[in-house]
């Protein structure tokens, strides 16, 4: 069974790629376009992966990942984030916060699927 | 009091609102206008990336029924070993120019923050701009401790204005490379 990832940004044309590149590789996508959305498409179905911006309007990517492994089923879940920002503060956030990896945009399909695929098989 | 009556301070008074006024209308007029201008761009933008996606994903779709077609044709007919080759490297060159299309359809993600931080700014501007006008209006035969006291204020409260402004609006995107972006696994 494919394994699903759950695909964060508030940008349409973002999700698209994202959703492109991850199932040409053959994973399933669920698709959020903001951190409250994400959690709450998390809670009805429990995903392998979760790929997230930061900066999204209302809920950003760091309050996604506080509130997800805050969640039992989510403690072990890979998080990556994927996001415009590189700074050093910014990364430790994400680091202290629990993701896994962090991602500059923009992403290489082929790179992406070698990370996801190191981390979900 | 005609003009020509007025003393010299009462004259710089009056000039001073003058030009207080001016900025302000002017300044905001111009700063509308560039804040017209850039949601605009934003929305052109957003518009032309939807449309390039959307042809992308279906010239991606008919490239890909046509190699399913020719790998049909290739495997009935027993071509020459350089004809299966030959596909074989412009299969890899498509998947090459996939991979650059879906990271250059990116890139608008990034301008489009960029528009939300400058609009931003923009606002933040109009808002000191909004200072310099007078609302509470200095007569020009106030004097000049009258004036200057407004001056103060006005002063005052473009730099609460400023205060509250500066480090609002944080730059995220700083890409100045045209690549794709590094990857850390922690």
């Amino acid at each position: 069974m494919a394994k699903t990832i759950l695909a964060v940004d508030d940008s349409g044309s973002l999700r698209q790629m994202l959703a492109f590149s991850l199932k040409a590789a053959g994973y399933g996508v669920i698709e959020a376009v903001d951190g409250q959305d994400a959690l709450d498409k998390a809670k009805l179905q429990t995903v392998d992966m979760v790929l997230t911006d930061q900066n999204m309007p209302g809920m950003d990517g760091l309050s996604l990942i506080k509130a997800l492994r805050a969640m039992k089923r989510y403690e072990k879940v890979p998080i990556l984030m994927l996001t415009t920002e590189s700074g050093d503060d910014i990364k430790a956030q994400g680091r202290a916060a629990g993701a896994n990896g962090w991602l500059v945009k923009p992403f290489d399909p082929a790179r992406l699927t070698e990370v996801v695929k190191k981390l979900i098989g | 009091m005609v003009a020509n009556e007025m003393t010299q301070g009462e004259q710089v008074n009056k000039q001073v609102l003058h030009l207080l006024s001016g900025v302000s209308t002017h300044g905001d007029q111009h700063l509308a206008e560039v804040e017209r201008d850039l949601v605009q761009m934003d929305v052109l933008l957003g518009e032309a990336i939807k449309k390039l996606c959307a042809s992308f994903m279906a010239i991606h779709h008919a490239v890909d029924q046509q190699q399913e077609a020719v790998k049909a044709l290739l495997a009935d007919s027993m071509p020459e070993p350089k004809y299966a080759a030959r596909f074989e490297a412009l299969h890899g060159e498509i998947s090459h120019h996939v991979s650059a299309a879906v990271t250059g359809l990116q890139f608008q993600d990034m301008t489009s923050q960029l528009i939300g931080r400058m609009l931003k700014h923009l606002t933040g501007l109009r808002d000191v701009f909004g200072e310099l006008d007078v609302s509470d209006p200095v007569l020009p035969e106030s004097s000049n401790e009258d004036m200057l006291v407004n001056l103060n204020r006005i002063s005052d409260r473009v730099s609460a204005r400023c205060s509250e402004q500066a480090g609002g609006v944080r730059s995220t995107v700083k890409q100045h490379h045209m690549e794709s972006g590094d990857i850390d696994l922690f």
